[in-house]
C-alpha cells in the first residue's frame, strides 16, 4: 500500500525480515516477544515451528479484541468513555477467563499505588466531561496533534459488525471526540 | 466458512471419506454398540474377530493408562502456572518493562471503532493478561505434542488445545480446517471411551498413514456444545486481507510510553 508505516511501529519492523506488509504487522504483537514467552511454558529441549509462533500472534491479538469488545460495549452501556483496567477484568470474568482476574487486580492495584506516586491526574477515571488536561498519557497526543496533524485519508469497510470491521463515518480533522453519530451499534 | 446450523451435538464424525480405512474413522454413535466384549459392531457393519479385538483391548487399555497420566499431568502443570503467576506478580516493582510493547497492545485494541478512550492502565493490564493467555496456550499445545511423541510445537497443536478449552472458543476461526481435521479424528476415541469397544483406540494407532488418506476428505463436521451462537457470530470474520484493513486517523498521533 501506498500508506506509510505508523512511526511507532518502525522500531518493532526493524530486523524482522518481514514477510508481512506494514500494515499487516500493527495487527500482531511482535513475533520474538511471542515466541520468548512461548519458550516459557515449554521444556528446555522443545522447538516450536514458525506456523505455529504466527499462529499464536493471531490468537493474541484476537484474545485482545475479543476482551475489548467486551470492556467496550459495558463503557458504552454505562454512558462511559474510556476503557479502565476494571473494565477489562470484568470483561475478563463474563467471557470465562476468571483464573487471570485474581493475578491481575493485585497487579492492577499495585500499578495505581506507583502512579499514585508520580501523579494523581495519571488515573483517568472519566471524570466528566473528559477534556485534555484529564486524559492520560496514551491519550493527549492523540488528540493534541489532531487538528494539525497530518491525517491519512484511506477507505472504510463497511458490512457486518464484527470485531475487526470499521462502521461509521471516518473522522477527518474534525473535533477532538466523536460526535454519538459515528458510532455503530454492534450485535451480540 | 458457513456456519449456520452449526450442531451443538459434542460427537464428531466423518462426512464422504471414502478413502477411510477399514477401522479407523468411522462415524461413530454411542447407541449403535452392540455385542459381547472383545466384539464390536460398528455403524458401517464392520464386525472384528475376537483375536483382533483381545490386540484392540490391550491398546485400549495402554493408551487409558498414559492418557490419564498425560492429563493429570497437564492438570499439574496448569496449577504450577497460576502459583507462579501469583508469586512473579508480587515481584514486580518496575511497570516499564514489559514483555510486550504497550504501544501496540492500544493500538489492536484501537482498532475497534467503537473503542474510543483507553485509560493508561488498560495496556499495562493487557501486556501481563497477554503473557498468561500466551503460556496457557502453549501449556495445552504442548500437551498435545507430547501425546503424538513429537519435540516441535506445530500449527495442529494449537488447534488441538483450541477444540479442547472451551475458553478458546473465540480463536475456532483462526486455525483452519485441516488442522482442525486431525483433532477431530484424535477427539473420536476420547469422546466415546466408556462405552466404546477397542476400534476406538485404532485412530491413535494408525494416525499417521490415516491422516494422509484423509488429506482429500470432505469436510468435518464438528459440534460445539457451549458455544454461544450470538458470540459465534460475532467471530465469522477475524481479519481483513491486509489492503482492507483500515488504519484509524488518531492512531497516526499516538506514542509510546516512555
Amino acid at each position: 500500500m501506498a500508506d506509510s508505516d505508523n512511526d511507532s511501529g518502525g522500531a518493532h519492523n526493524a530486523g524482522k525480515g518481514s514477510e508481512m506488509s506494514p500494515r499487516e504487522q500493527d495487527r500482531f504483537l511482535p513475533i520474538a516477544n511471542v515466541s520468548r514467552i512461548m519458550k516459557k511454558a515449554l521444556p528446555a529441549n522443545a522447538k516450536i515451528s514458525k506456523d505455529a509462533k504466527e499462529t499464536v500472534q493471531e490468537c493474541v491479538s484476537e484474545f485482545i479484541s475479543f476482551i475489548t469488545g467486551e470492556a467496550s460495549d459495558k463503557c458504552q452501556r454505562e454512558k462511559r468513555k474510556t476503557i479502565n483496567g476494571d473494565d477489562l477484568l470484568w470483561a475478563m470474568t463474563t467471557l470465562g477467563f476468571e483464573d487471570y482476574v485474581e493475578p491481575l487486580k493485585g497487579y492492577l492495584q499495585r500499578f495505581r499505588e506507583m502512579e499514585g506516586e508520580k501523579t494523581v491526574a495519571a488515573r483517568d477515571k472519566d471524570a466528566p466531561p473528559p477534556t485534555n488536561a484529564t486524559n492520560s498519557a496514551y491519550e493527549s497526543p492523540s488528540y493534541a496533534a489532531a487538528p494539525g496533524g497530518i491525517m491519512m485519508h484511506q477507505g472504510h469497510v463497511y458490512g457486518s459488525a464484527g470485531f475487526h470491521q470499521v462502521a461509521g463515518g471516518a473522522i477527518k480533522g474534525g473535533p477532538v471526540y466523536p460526535g454519538p453519530g459515528s458510532n455503530a451499534g454492534r450485535p451480540r | 466458512m458457513d456456519h449456520q446450523g452449526h450442531s451443538q451435538n459434542p460427537s464428531m464424525g466423518v462426512v464422504g471419506s471414502g478413502a477411510q480405512l477399514a477401522y479407523g474413522s468411522n462415524p461413530y454413535q454411542p447407541g449403535q454398540i452392540t455385542g459381547p466384549p472383545g466384539s464390536v459392531v460398528t455403524s458401517v457393519g464392520t464386525i472384528q474377530s475376537t483375536p483382533a479385538g483381545a490386540q484392540l483391548g490391550q491398546h485400549q487399555l495402554a493408551y487409558q493408562h498414559i492418557h490419564q497420566q498425560q492429563q493429570h499431568q497437564l492438570q499439574q502443570q496448569l496449577q504450577q502456572f497460576w502459583s507462579n503467576q501469583y508469586q512473579e506478580i508480587e515481584k514486580v516493582t518496575d511497570f516499564k518493562n514489559h514483555s510486550l510493547p504497550l504501544a501496540r497492545i492500544k493500538k489492536i485494541m484501537k482498532a475497534d471503532e467503537d473503542v474510543r478512550m483507553i485509560s493508561a492502565e488498560a495496556p499495562v493490564i493487557f501486556a501481563r493478561a497477554c503473557e498468561m493467555f500466551i503460556l496457557e496456550l502453549t501449556l495445552r499445545s504442548w500437551n498435545h505434542t507430547e501425546e503424538n511423541k513429537r519435540r516441535t510445537l506445530q500449527k495442529n497443536d494449537i488447534a488441538a488445545a483450541i477444540t479442547r478449552t472451551d475458553i478458546f472458543d473465540f480463536l475456532v476461526d483462526i486455525v483452519p480446517r485441516e488442522d482442525l481435521k486431525d483433532e477431530v479424528l484424535a477427539s473420536i476415541p476420547r469422546g466415546t471411551m466408556p462405552v466404546a469397544g477397542p476400534a476406538d483406540a485404532l485412530p491413535y494407532c494408525y494416525m499417521p498413514p490415516q491422516h494422509a488418506s484423509q488429506v482429500g476428505a470432505a469436510g468435518v463436521i464438528m459440534g460445539k456444545p457451549v458455544m454461544d451462537p450470538n458470540m459465534y457470530a460475532q467471530q465469522s470474520h477475524p481479519y481483513m486481507a491486509p489492503q482492507m484493513w483500515p488504519q484509524p486517523p488518531d492512531q497516526r498521533q499516538s506514542s509510546p510510553e516512555h
